[in-house]
Order: structure tokens, then sequence, then C-alpha cells
């Protein structure tokens, strides 16, 4: 162990690790706590500090150091402002920048300039300076295609003012061997920053894809003012000013691409994403979640019972695992199987309106007692009582909830979404994977006829449904047990933390 | 004077000639302000006064007493008065009328309170060889010389000026015939004050009716003006700094020894120079006309305009467009004064020494009343730069800009005394000018950069 270090291996955490509970939350959890030689520290990125409660989780003795840094906090109003001093060159500065975020060029960024005192690319002076004035107003008359100014220009300050914390953070960051970001965004940019100033190796994990998530959230975002006239605006034009975020965002992902090495990502689909969103191929990893088989192995029912006539679906009631689409597949289901049961086994309160046009949609198609909102439930309760684990998203990453279904023997019907097709049919030109069969099936998105019909055969097909079973459980026993997952890990921090670090780029 | 414009929009609006011209009849009336009003009553009562009142030094040192009233009273409370009308102006822009009144109680006690202890001592220090009743009532008038000017801002703030205009009517009228009446029955200088005491009380007391009447409070009386961040504080320099300008080179040509002598008391004025520059006061009339109308109205639209496309999300273009036009507006309101107070000028170059005979004011001041008009003119411009200053909320410039007035007026006139009396007035006139060219300058360098400034440094 280094001594002259705060910790070996620092975690960068937006919004998640150890103030917000949640899939990558956990995942950070597992490592720390499997991977008790190493000194981990983490660093949270928040937006207020007001958005969050207290720490969730029990920390590992082995995760030595814990900041935070708040990227939106209101800054108490100041007196009234001079323009500051600028180079003479200022305006060409902010041209330079931008053009090479464009092109997404290795550092193009440089932490030192946004916090030195003299440089155009300061916050005061970016904030204030008449050259700032002079290039945003350029940049509206040239890009803009939306009437608000005032939009336009508060949301070039709001996409700006996290820089400049986060340069801050980077000066101040704990002194570490290794920087590891679970996420793209504003942590992988303080990877890139912190990765700079300590001429250390950065490793980039990416559990979805950032830049997609945030295109989805951003696309709902109702605080993204859209001031265009209705009768006028094109609703198939997306607002300029979301796609501003947008492309803000994949700016940020590119640079974290640039310098990361490896880029890792949990399944084939997301990696294929990456290397079109501009990571380097060559630097490009998978390596999968894993779940608590041995845990879990105990739920499995003998191959000769048969499957209760419930499928499941274990997730919050949100749009994004398009519920509706599950109650609607239910209402299919019970013409086939009259005695079916449907369960919707998850938290009901993050979207209560979605939630409530759930229930009437469940009332319209008159489920009755066929269809339960269950709430919240243990899984070691609910899985061996479920027939089939469903997942009908529209959107996903790696789901663990299938990855857990299947260690407690469940064939699952999913959305051909993330990492399904991969998890149902085996990796694509992995020959060994492919020959373990098909744990279930996959159907189109929003497809709730074909959804109930696999649903159907799997239930009423007893030898189907073993055949299933069986490549269920082989092929998470195989690739997705946890203790390979940390083997792994060790395997790469070993080697990061061994290698001297030939930081070329 | 923030409200004052709506109703002026509206008269200005109606389409006849006559609609005109009554905008520009209460414009101009309003606009000069109640002490032009107060100054003329003064003389009127000290012309119809003429050989009623015997003797008639005892007319001329009830003019300089009055005089003196009026100029300490107006530098004491010029800076509360900005401070009130703004405080008004945004209550009302919060839709928050009932805070008008206990708050107007609430200044008025905590400035006139001070200023009634203050003018105690002072009255037996200054008032040497003056009888008590004299001394009391130079004391009475002073304090309800403070009340009546915040009374009256705040009427005009609130458009209540044919009222106004009523009331000034009234209590100045009422005072000339009550003065003239006491005269008769002997007595003298203290009938002639107590006259004016009691035409300020009618007018404070009607004005305080009328506020009532718009305004029904429902406590008395509050200090919530005194809150953080309720009180723009820098008007208080600024309205300090620009009264006390404005009387400066009195002031010094009362003191001076070759040009003041002492009328009553140790209170001073100067024979060949509160005639013309009080007379030349008159001619601001047309000018203040055209400045309320075209700052406050034209330019006050503009402003609206161009706040509202910055906030309620107007593309950059149409931002540009309306600071543009504010920028027309207000340079068409400069030029308008300048106009008119040339025209004005010319009328009284023209016309000034028949009338100064009809009057029977001696022609010996004629050139000194020409320098002193050019002057007042000029001062008008500093106060239409001003005025664009606190719209835009620039109120230490403003601040600065009265500070550069008070200076220049005090060194320039101490400069012309020493020099002799070929160069009296210049001094008054040169202060004014360099100020005028400087706000005028400082306004175009921030309307220039209001879009960087608006957004920047915000």
């Amino acid at each position: 162990m280094n001594n002259e270090t705060d910790c070996d291996i620092l975690l960068l955490l937006e919004g998640t690790y150890p103030y917000i509970k949640g899939g990558v939350s956990s995942w950070v959890h597992q490592i720390v706590s499997g991977l008790p030689h190493w000194r981990f520290g983490g660093v949270f990125i928040g937006s207020r500090r007001q958005d969050y409660a207290e720490i969730q989780y029990q920390l590992p003795a082995n995760f030595v150091t814990l900041s935070e840094h708040y990227l939106f906090d209101e800054t108490p109003g100041s007196t009234p402002l001079r323009p500051p001093r600028l180079p003479a060159d200022a305006q060409a500065s902010y041209v330079r920048l931008h053009e090479s975020l464009r092109r997404g060029e290795s550092g193009a960024f440089d932490p030192e300039a946004l916090l030195e005192p003299g440089s155009a690319l300061r916050e005061a002076a970016f904030l204030h300076g008449d050259a700032a004035w002079r290039y945003i107003t350029q940049c509206y008359e040239t890009g803009a295609s939306e009437p608000s100014f005032l939009d336009y220009f508060w949301t070039v300050r709001n996409l700006h003012k996290p820089l400049w914390t986060l340069a801050e953070a980077a000066r101040t960051l704990p002194r570490t061997r290794l920087l590891f970001s679970p996420s793209t965004g504003y942590a992988g940019l303080l990877g890139v920053f912190g990765a700079q100033r300590q001429e250390c190796p950065l490793v980039l994990m990416e559990h979805g894809i950032y830049t997609k998530e945030r295109r989805i959230d951003l696309m709902n975002a109702d605080w993204i003012a859209d001031t265009r006239n209705p009768l006028l605006r094109d609703p198939t034009e997306v607002s300029h000013l979301r796609e501003m975020w947008v492309r803000f965002f994949e700016a940020l992902g590119r640079q974290a691409y640039a310098r990361a090495d490896p880029i890792v990502s949990l399944f084939g689909k997301a990696r294929q994403q990456q290397i079109h969103d501009g990571a380097d191929p060559q630097r490009t990893r998978i390596i999968p979640n894993g779940v608590d088989v041995a845990g879990l192995r105990a739920l499995r029912r003998p191959t000769q019972d048969a499957p209760p006539a419930v499928i499941g679906l274990l997730g919050r009631v949100v749009p994004i695992k398009d519920i509706k689409t599950f109650i609607r597949a239910a209402h299919r289901l019970r013409e086939r199987l009259p005695e079916a049961q449907a369960w919707i086994i998850g938290p009901e309160d993050e979207d209560p309106e979605y939630s409530r046009e759930c229930h009437d949609l469940a009332r319209a198609l008159d489920l009755g007692d066929a269809l339960q909102f269950l709430g919240f439930q243990r899984i070691h309760d609910i899985l061996p009582k479920i027939g089939v684990l469903v997942l009908s998203s529209i959107s996903e990453g790696l789901p663990l909830s299938v990855l857990e279904g299947f260690s407690a023997g469940l064939p699952s019907v999913t959305t051909d979404v993330g990492a399904c097709s991969e998890l149902i049919y085996g990796r694509e030109g992995d020959a060994a994977d492919r020959a373990l069969g098909a744990a279930g099936a996959v159907v189109g998105l929003a497809d709730h006829e074909a959804l109930a019909e696999r649903c159907a055969e799997l239930l009423e097909d007893q030898a189907h449904y073993a055949a299933a079973v069986r490549a269920a459980t082989a092929r998470v026993e195989r690739y997705y047990d946890r203790p390979t997952m940390l083997d792994t890990f060790d395997a790469l921090f070993a080697q990061k933390l061994t290698t001297p670090t030939e930081e070329t780029r | 004077m923030a409200g004052i414009g709506f109703e002026l929009r509206r008269l200005s609006r109606s389409d006849s000639y006559l609609g005109q011209l009554r905008a520009y009849f209460y414009a101009g009336i309003v606009g000069s302000g109640p002490w032009v009003l107060s100054i003329l009553a003064i003389l009127v009562l000290g012309v119809m006064s003429l050989g009623v009142v015997v003797p008639a030094q005892l007319i001329s040192q009830f003019q300089t007493s009055v005089t003196w009233l009026i100029a300490l009273s107006l530098i004491y409370s010029g800076g509360v008065q900005l401070l009130y009308t703004r405080y008004v102006a945004d209550r009302l822009f919060e839709h928050r009328s009932e805070e008008v009144l206990p708050n107007l109680f609430g200044i008025v006690l905590l400035t006139t309170l001070p200023l009634f202890l203050l003018s105690i001592p002072l009255a037996l220090w200054l008032l040497p060889g003056t009888t008590p009743a004299y001394r009391l009532l130079m004391v009475v008038a002073l304090s309800q010389l403070n009340m009546v000017w915040i009374l009256t801002v705040l009427l005009s703030g609130l458009k209540q000026y044919k009222w106004l205009l009523v009331l000034y009517f009234l209590g100045y009228g009422g005072a000339v015939a009550l003065g003239l009446a006491l005269g008769r029955a002997g007595l003298g200088m203290e009938g002639l004050l107590l006259a004016f005491v009691l035409g300020q009380a009618v007018i404070a007391v009607g004005s305080l009716a009328l506020v009532w009447r718009e305004y029904p409070p429902q406590r008395l009386i509050g200090f919530d003006f005194l809150r953080r961040g309720r009180l723009k504080l820098w008007l208080l320099p600024t309205g300090l700094l620009f009264n006390a300008g404005v009387w400066v080179d009195k002031f010094l040509f009362w003191l001076w020894p070759s040009t003041g002598h002492a009328v009553i008391g140790t209170l001073h004025a100067s024979v060949i120079y509160d005639t013309p520059v009080f007379l030349a006061y008159f001619t601001i009339i047309p000018g203040m006309a055209v400045f309320l109308l075209r700052m406050e109205v034209d330019f006050v639209l503009g402003y609206d305009r161009y706040y509202d496309a910055v906030r309620e999300g107007g593309a950059l273009s149409s931002i540009r467009h309306y600071r543009e036009q504010m920028v027309v507006t207000a340079r068409a309101g400069i030029y308008d004064i300048l106009k008119t107070q040339g025209f004005t000028l010319l009328g009284l170059m023209a016309l000034g020494p028949s009338l100064l005979g009809f009057f029977g004011i001696p022609t010996l001041y004629f050139p000194l009343l020409v320098i002193d008009a050019v002057g007042v003119s000029l001062q008008l411009l500093v106060m239409a730069g001003l005025n664009i200053l606190f719209y835009l909320d620039r109120l230490r410039t403003a601040a600065a800009m009265t500070a550069l007035m008070f200076v220049g007026n005090l060194a320039l006139t101490l400069v012309t005394l020493n020099l002799g009396p070929f160069y009296f007035g210049y001094g008054f006139v040169v202060a004014m000018l360099i100020s005028a060219v400087a706000i005028l300058l400082t306004c175009n360098r921030i309307l220039d950069r209001l879009n960087y400034t608006t957004f920047m440094l915000r």
C-alpha cells in the first residue's frame, strides 16, 4: 500500500452512492465491500445539498475518505458586479474551447485554465465578461432557432456553471493512485480533470449509457423552457435548448472516453453504443454485473413441479418500465389462461400520476384480482411464488432483476432492450453461451400480445419451461456470478495500479 | 415621479390640441415643482403687500426668511423625498398600496422630529434680535415644509396633481390674503409669517386627506421602509447633493461679504443675485413640461417595452430593437428639452426687458437673468439625465453625478465671486454645463452597454 496517497481507488459518484439507493449504488457497495484489500475513497457530486438526505449505506471500513461537491448550490447574491479584466484574445479562446469540445479532442479542457486568475475561461470572466457576452450573442444568432433569448442565455450559463465547481473539486481531490468513474457526465469530467492533475489512470464504467439516459430525461424535462409558439412549433423538432443540453453531455462523454482506459460497459450493445459515441474500440471492455447466485439458489423449485401461473414484474412503477404494456399483456394472457395472475412488484411513489394511470388502465380492462400491485417486496419472499419474470421496459442496461430471477430458477420474457437478448439467448459470437439455450423469450417494445403469448407458452408447456430454467441457471452461474465479477475488477485494479502509468494521450 | 407618467400618457393621448395643451399645462406646473410655486407665492406676496405693509423692509425680511426656510427644508428633505418616492413606487408595483400611508407617517415622524429639535437651537442662535413669536413661527414653518415636500412628491407620484394644484392655490392664495389682512391689522412680520404657516397647514392637511382617501391605511404608523433591502440608500446622498447643488451658489452669494448682507437675524440675502435667479426658475416651466411628457411618458414606455422583451423571453433581435428605441426616446426627449428651452430663452431675450418693466423690476437685472436662465435650462438636462439613471437603477452613478454638480457649483461660484461682478452667474452656468455633459455622456455609455450589463452584470 502506498501511504503517500489518501486512497488507492477514488470513486467519482454522481448522484449515487452513498446518498442515493439504486442499481449503481448497490454495485459500488458490492465492489467496495467485496475487495477489502483496496482502500477506496469517494467524491460525491450532487445537484444541491438539500436534495439529499442521510448516507444510505453502512460504509465499509476500507472506504476511507468521502468528500462532496454540489454543482447547483445557490451562491449568495453578490454586490453589484464589475466587468472583469480579460485577455485580448478572450473571445477567440471561447471559440477554440467549444470547437475542440465539439471534436471531442482529448484534453480540450484545461482545469488549470478554468481557475487561473487572468484566464478568459475563469468563472467571472465567462459569466460577466463582455467577450463572453459577444460570443454568446453570436452563437445565439448563428445557431439558435428559438425566440427566447433569456432562456437561451440561462441555459448557456447553467451548462457552464458546473465546470468551475468541477475544476475546483479536481484541485482539492484526495490524492489517489487510480480514478474510477461509474458514469460519464459530470463525474466523468471530474475524472478527466483529476487524472490530468494527479497524472493517474482513469477507469470509466457505464452502467447505463449516461448520454442516452440524459437524452431521455431531457426530452421529458419540463424545466427546460420551450417558448416556441405552439402553433408555429414543429412537434417533431427537438427544442433547441434541449438539444444544447444533449450536445453538452455528449461532449462531456467524449472527454471522458478520450482519457479513460479501459472504458467498461456491462454488455455488448452498450459497448457498441460507446464506440458509436466516440470511444476507442481498443480500450472498451465488457464486465457484466454479478448477482448473488449462491444466496438465491435455495429458492429454485424442483424441476418436476409445475410453475405457478403467475407472471411478475419487478420494478418501480414509472414510465420507463412501461407498466402499461405489462397490464395489457396480463389482460391478453387471461384470455388464454383464465386462472393466470399478474403481479407488479415495486414502489409506486416515484411517479404518482403514472401510477394512477396504471390503476385506471387495470380497472378499464376489468382485470380485478388477476392483476395486483404488491408494492415493495423482498425478492426471497416473492420470487418463489412467480412462474415467469417479465420485463416490459422501454430502456434498460443489464437488468439485475432478470439475473436474480435466473438465479432463483425463473425464466424471463423481456422486451428487446439493453442486455436482455444477451441474457435470454446468450451473447452473440459466444458459441458456448449461445449453446446454453434460451432462458425465456424476447419480444418487441410495447408488444403486449407477443409478451402474453410467450408467457403462456412457458406456463403451459412444462418441458419448454424446464429447458428455459436450465438455460437460465446455467447462464447466470457461468457468466453473472458476483465472485466472478469481483475477481475481474480485482485483477483490473491490480493491473492498473502496478503498471507504471503511461498516459500518452 | 414614477406614477405621474400614466395619467399624463392618458391626457396626451387625447387627440385634440386642447387635450395636448392641457397635458403640457399640467406637466409644466406639476413638474416645475412646488418650490417654483412657493417662490412665485412669495414674490406675489411681496408685490401685493407693497404699500400696505409698512415698512417695505419688512417684506424683504419676510422673503428672505421664507427663502431660507425653503432652501434648508429642500436640502434636508431632498434625500428622503427620493427615497420615499421610490419606496412608494416599489410598493405600488407589488400592489401593496396599504403600506403607503403608515410608512408616510413613519417617515415624516422620523425626519421631522430631529429637524424640529435641531431647529430650536438654530433659531436661538441664528436669529438674534428677532421676537420669540418670529422664532417660533420659523421653527414651525421649517418642520412643516419638510412634511409638505414629502407629501407633495407623494401626491405627484400618485397622479393627484389636479388636486395638488388646487391645494397650492388655496394655501398660497389664502396666505397672501391673510398676510394682507394681518398686515393691515398691524401684525407686521409675524403676521406675514403666520399667514404663510397657516397656508402651509392647509396644503399639508389637504394633501394628507387626499392620500388617506386614495390609500386608506390599516394601521396608523409603520416603519417597514427601514427593513433591509427596502431602501435604496444611494438615493439619500443623491437627493441631498442635488438640492445642495442647486442652492449652493445662492448661499455663497448671500454669505459673500460684497454680494450679500444680513436681512434679519443672521439670515442673508443678495440684492444683485436673488431676483434674477429666482425669476430665471420660471423659464424652466415649458422645458419641464416637455421633460415630463418626453421622459416620464415616452422614455418610460420604451423602458417598459425593453424590460418586457428581456423578461418575457423576447428574441435577441427584439431586445436589441427595444434598447435602440429606448435610446431614441431618450435622445428625442433631450432634444425637445433643448429646443423648448432655446425658444424660451429667445422669448426671454426679446420680451424680457419689457416684462421686467411691466412688473416694476429694474431692468438692471436683465443680463444676469439671461445667464441664470441658461443655467436653469442646463439644470433641467441634469434632471433628465438623473431620471434616466434612476430608471436604470444606476443609483450610485446618480449620486456621483449630483456630487459633481454640487462640487462644481460650489467651486466655480467661488471662482466667479473672486473674479468680480462681470462674471456673476457664470459659475452656476458652467457647473450645470459640466454636470449636464457628464451625466448625458454617462447615460449614453450606460445605454450603449445596457444589453451586456442587463444580462452579464446582474
